[in-house]
């Protein structure tokens, strides 16, 4: 798939409107009074993996974006 | 003052009870009726008397029973406190993972902006790459949605 500049400002105004959804829906839970019930460890350890995968996937576009 | 009537173990008594605590009494004089009249062919004396037993030997056995399951509801609430701290670090984590990776995102979207004002058109591998990126965000957003 081919994209054109505008798609590509697109792409990263679809990235900001996710970000601010994990954020609300991060202060929604802080808000929330306190369960007992928690969310599976093996849930959280795969959500942060992938959080540390995007990290590091947007890292390498940014250097390689900064090289040309 | 109310004034209730109440029968135990075959007898008849008067007796007076603050309004509105009727019903109550009318209930605890049956629970002795019952047990005075589990033990039949006595006299009324020694029924009372086996009632009277009866009731002080359950009321010792729920005693026990609450100081038993008291110590359990302690480790219960530590162990409520204990998953409600973890939750809150693993919040705040998440938290510090999403400021991280906006961070980046502005970085990018500047380093985006220099090669776009030093070249004319776009690397298409990684616009390719962007917008799947943009995925696994919008991805990781439902999921974070979802958490219980």
């Amino acid at each position: 798939m081919e994209l054109d500049l505008d798609e590509s400002s697109l792409a990263i105004g679809r990235i900001e409107r996710a970000l601010s959804r994990i954020e609300k829906a991060l202060a929604d839970r802080a808000s929330r009074p306190a369960t007992a019930v928690a969310a599976p460890a093996a849930d959280q350890a795969a959500l942060k993996a992938e959080v540390a995968a995007v990290i590091g996937e947007l890292d390498l576009l940014i250097a390689e974006a900064t090289r040309g | 003052m109310a004034d209730v009537k109440l029968t135990i173990a075959g007898r008849p008594y008067d007796v007076h009870c603050a309004d509105g605590e009727e019903a109550q009494l009318i209930r605890l004089a049956a629970v002795v009726d019952e047990k005075a009249r589990a033990m039949p062919g006595v006299t009324e004396v020694r029924q009372l008397l086996f009632a009277a037993l009866m009731l002080a030997d359950e009321t010792q056995e729920a005693r026990t029973k609450v100081e038993k399951a008291e110590p359990q509801s302690d480790s219960l609430r530590a162990a409520v406190a204990l998953a409600e701290s973890r939750e809150a670090a693993a919040r705040d984590e998440l938290k510090a993972a999403v400021s991280r990776e906006q961070a980046a995102l502005k970085e990018l979207e500047m380093a985006r902006r220099n090669a776009q004002a030093a070249a004319s058109s776009s690397n298409p591998a990684h616009d390719r790459a962007l917008l799947q990126i943009a995925d696994r965000i919008e991805t990781l957003a439902s999921k974070v949605e979802q958490l219980p």
